[in-house]
């Protein structure tokens, strides 16, 4: 074997099928029986299929897509081009779609200032984004600066920053919800803001997509993909821990006692899971673990799916939207700071999409699919959240109910995955700080062990599904077996 | 008469660059509002026989050259160093360094050097410093510190402020810390050594006298205009309010150009210190001369950030106690103790309306309830107390939403040469305008006065002003 990829995720399989593709033997070891990670279609309720955490994609990679040849592998769009619809409890939602000036009239029902400052304010973000753009998209050449913009930018936080542009809660809170990963106080939390923009302006020319049949099917497209490239699919094989030899990594070792050797092992590993091996460990030594323990992060979020007998009505706004649920930035500043004190926030903020909008497929006929991210939570409840689960999915309920009056009726089943059931199955995440968002790939992607190249999507500035951190890491081992 | 410079307000800013300005030569005239020189440099009687200082108990040191320069000690401003305890001082020390470096970089403004070399790309301005702490929080950086050193450098940090401890940048509120002077007789003195420094030098000073706007033409200030419809003729003038009082309150918004509504309008202020003057009849320990802090948790002082954010009284507030009589007897009668209570987290704004008695009350209970904590049986010989909530501090002061810091202690407005980056502090974009009020960067008393003056003297020398 020339490498081994160990996570048959989003970002595995990119990462396995670019090194096939180069010509080099590569096995993929997923401990799951199936492949997608947390990318992937469930059935939660008999009839009812939900995307088990990933519910629109916002960030995958143009280039994975073509390279991969993903579309004549059968990955097609049910929507492209989402419209983000800030739900609000007054009636007026607000959409806010590609087209600037129709956004801007949206608005005036709002704040004809706020109208006024849309096109400004897009226009700004997509120069920030655009010089921002080296960095996150790609490795940026020798002698590239961090432009003066950015160094500004490093010292506000999200809150005043919108503040000084905006005057209405609406429009304030729906940008914001694209920055939830960090609280709106922090200075650099705007960048969280840029970063989407970038993906928005350098991604499927969309704010968000969902593949027909849901985000199982990118899977499905990626796992072709890497069969046309040979690339050795190995699922159900628990890897136990990586073999390392004066420094360098030489191969893993299964749970079954199995050991296969490699020269080369790209890990989907977030850092605090690679501290989690032996391997990784003994390489970082005691001081940095303690470090990065603690760097464990005290802000998660969860996932519930519902199944509705009836189609939920958000007050003739666009079924096919990105819901956003959130009255005001303050709504995240509390929210980020009881996840910090492990209780719950009062107020939650919700993104909501309703897969079944665009592909009835996913339920019975005349039924609906409810998808619903909640974030942030605390990582760690006071109480645990094995007791909160049903409260949880309630609380969520009750906050859908407002801006979709009668929705909760028509809930006939519910899938709750808290902030534990997501760490259990897919591992501790990293923590969102500006320091990891503006670090380059090489931090990210390298370790202290050479030959070990971390691939995941928590090697992403923020973790995404978008194929771009197997396609550098790829890249990555490819260019050091060149050496 | 047509002066050099007019100053508005007769703080120790203000004071401090009349006296260095007509030292300079410079035709200098000072207007104050109310009918005492001082502003926050004030001590007052507010019980019989019992003295305090109302709005702080001491003042961040002043730079040795500018002490020295007013001839400061001679007129009776003698500073004693508030004690800090030994385990403390090696981080204080660290602190200091970093505030001095801040101070040296604003006054020198090097962030706005402008690059104008045609071809090259714009310079990446130098990072600040300090900025290595905008990405961590005061519980970060106070990790390796013993707790009760840690709890106790936190409280003190945020002693009369509010921040949530764990959120990244709160480690900018530890920056206020080197604040250690304590003037002998209470802080009037030093605000009547300054006006004997400007007396001498031959600066005019002006009590009682309302200034109700600052006049311009073209974007260049010509004077101030007086509540008595007088108008003082200057070719500087230097305010020493803060940055949204001087330009909201001396300005018609609509006189002025756009980027500067806009500059002011989105600056936050973030006022959250209310005090208690407590007057007991009885001599209390000696051995507590240092501040006592009664909230050294550091979850304590997350949750009353949280309720000042939405308006509230936390149930619990931080409270910072001094016993002023004990480091200077004489502001107590012999035998009793003069006692000051600095809350935090105290909200300028009320969710539910405005500041009545009731609320003072809460007030009054709370700091009587963390004395009777720090020193038990002290609270059953309190005498007298005098509340003083935020919109007092903004009433006798001027500052806007009873901010004494002059603003939210926050990365991109501390770490900054002011609004405009084009333009840095002490000016603005009016020309003969210079700000000395406090600046977040300044952890320095008489420095922002003393920077004013500087300029001014030198845009007069250069022949700027006319």
């Amino acid at each position: 074997m020339s490498a081994i990829v160990v996570g048959g995720g989003v970002n595995g399989l990119v990462a396995a099928t670019y090194l096939a593709r180069a010509g080099r033997k590569v096995v993929l070891l997923e401990a799951k029986d199936a492949l997608g990670g947390a990318c992937a279609t469930t059935t939660f309720a008999t009839g009812f299929k939900g995307p088990t955490i990933a519910h629109a994609l916002t960030a995958l990679d143009p280039r994975v897509v073509a390279e991969l040849k993903l579309a004549r592998r059968g990955l097609k769009f049910a929507v492209r081009d989402m419209p983000t619809v800030a739900l609000r409890a007054d009636g007026k939602h607000l959409v806010i779609g590609r087209d600037v000036r129709a956004t801007a009239r949206g608005i005036a029902a709002h704040s004809r200032a706020d109208a006024e400052a849309w096109p400004r304010f897009r226009r700004e973000l997509f120069d920030l984004a655009r010089a921002m753009r080296p960095f996150w998209w790609d490795e940026p050449k020798r002698g590239w600066n961090l432009p003066p913009t950015i160094a500004t930018l490093r010292r506000q936080n999200l809150a005043a920053w919108l503040d000084s542009r905006f005057e209405s809660d609406a429009v304030k809170a729906a940008v914001a919800c694209d920055a939830s990963g960090l609280s709106p106080l922090v200075p650099g939390s705007p960048l969280l803001l840029v970063w989407r923009g970038c993906q928005e302006m350098c991604g499927l020319q969309s704010a968000a997509a969902i593949p027909l049949g849901g985000p199982g099917a990118l899977v499905d497209a990626l796992t072709a993909a890497a069969k046309v490239a040979s690339v050795e699919l190995r699922t159900g094989a628990h890897v136990a821990d990586i073999l390392v030899k004066d420094g360098a990594a030489t191969g893993v070792v299964l749970e079954s006692g199995e050991e296969i050797v490699a020269k080369r092992v790209l890990a989907s590993l977030s850092h605090s899971q690679l501290l989690a091996t032996k391997a990784g460990r003994s390489a970082l030594g005691i001081g940095e673990s303690t470090a990065l323990e603690r760097s464990v992060p005290a802000v998660a979020s969860a996932k519930v799916l519902l199944a509705l007998n009836a189609a939920p009505n958000f007050g003739g706004s666009p079924s096919r939207g990105r819901f956003l649920l959130a009255d005001k930035i303050e709504t995240f500043v509390t929210a980020h700071a009881a996840s910090r004190a492990g209780c719950m926030p009062e107020e939650l903020a919700l993104e909501v999409v309703v897969p079944t909008a665009a592909d009835p497929a996913l339920a019975p006929m005349g039924q609906h699919v409810v998808s619903i991210r909640i974030a942030p939570l605390p990582r760690h409840l006071a109480g645990g959240w094995d007791a909160a689960k049903a409260p949880l999915a309630a609380k969520a309920i009750a906050a859908l109910e407002r801006c979709a009056p009668g929705l909760a009726r028509h809930v006939t089943a519910a899938q709750v995955l808290t902030p534990d059931d997501i760490a259990k199955r897919y591992g501790e995440e990293d923590e969102v700080t500006v320091e990891r968002v503006m670090s380059d790939w090489p931090s990210r992607i390298l370790t202290p062990i050479k030959g070990l190249f971390l691939c995941g999507a928590a090697s992403e500035p923020v973790g995404a599904v978008s194929g771009r951190a197997g396609r550098i890491a790829a890249a990555h081992a490819l260019r050091e077996a060149a050496k | 008469m047509r002066y050099d410079a007019a100053i508005i307000g007769a703080g120790a800013e203000g004071l401090a660059a009349a006296a260095l300005l007509a030292g300079a030569g410079a035709r200098t005239i000072v207007v104050e509002r109310s009918e005492r020189a001082g502003g926050r440099a004030t001590t007052r009687e507010f019980h019989p026989g019992f003295r305090a200082s109302p709005f702080a108990d001491e003042l961040p040191p002043i730079p040795a050259d500018i002490y020295w320069a007013l001839d400061l000690a001679r007129r009776g401003a003698i500073f004693r160093p508030a004690p800090v305890s030994p385990a403390a001082r090696r981080f204080l020390r660290d602190v200091e360094r970093r505030a001095a470096d801040i101070r040296a970089r604003a006054v020198a403004g090097i962030d706005s050097a402008p690059d104008h070399s045609f071809f090259s790309r714009p310079a990446v301005p130098a990072p600040w410093p300090g900025e290595d702490w905008m990405a961590l929080s005061l519980a970060d950086v106070l990790a390796r510190e013993p707790p009760d050193i840690a709890a106790h450098l936190a409280a003190a940090a945020l002693s009369g402020s509010v921040a949530d401890p764990y959120l990244a940048g709160s480690a900018l509120h530890l920056l206020t810390l080197p604040r250690s002077g304590f003037v002998t007789g209470g802080l009037a003195s030093l605000a009547n050594a300054l006006v004997g420094a400007a007396h001498e030098a031959g600066a005019d000073i002006s009590l009682g006298h309302d200034v109700t706007d600052i006049r311009h033409a073209k974007g260049r200030v010509s004077g101030i205009g007086l509540a008595d419809g007088s108008e003082i003729e200057a070719r500087a003038v230097i305010s020493t309010l803060d940055l949204k009082r001087t330009f909201l309150s001396f300005f018609q918004w609509n006189a002025l150009p756009k980027e500067i509504v806009h500059a002011v309008g989105t600056f936050r202020m973030a006022g959250a210190a209310a005090r208690v003057l407590f007057a007991l009849d009885t001599m209390l320990p000696d051995a507590a001369r240092d501040r006592i802090h009664v909230s050294s948790d550091l979850e304590q002082l997350a949750a009353a950030n949280t309720v000042w954010r939405t308006g509230m009284i936390a149930p619990r507030l931080p409270v910072t106690l001094r016993i002023v009589s004990a480091a200077d007897a004489g502001l107590a009668p012999l035998g009793q103790s003069v006692v000051t209570a600095t809350l935090g987290a105290v909200p300028f704004r009320l969710f539910d309306g405005a500041w009545t008695r009731e609320k003072r009350e809460v007030l009054r209970m709370q700091a009587l309830a963390a004395l009777e904590t720090a020193m038990p049986g002290a609270g059953a010989h309190v005498i007298a107390a005098e509340v003083i909530a935020p919109p007092d501090i903004e009433e006798a002061l001027g500052a806007t939403d009873g901010d004494l810091m002059g603003g939210a202690l926050a990365a991109d407005q501390m770490l900054s040469a002011g609004p405009w980056p084009d333009v840095p502090f002490p000016r603005c974009p009016l020309k003969g305008l210079y700000l000395a009020g406090s600046w977040l960067a300044m952890s320095g008393t008489c420095v922002a006065g003393a920077a004013a003056a500087r300029t001014v003297a030198a845009d007069i020398a250069s022949g700027t002003l006319k």
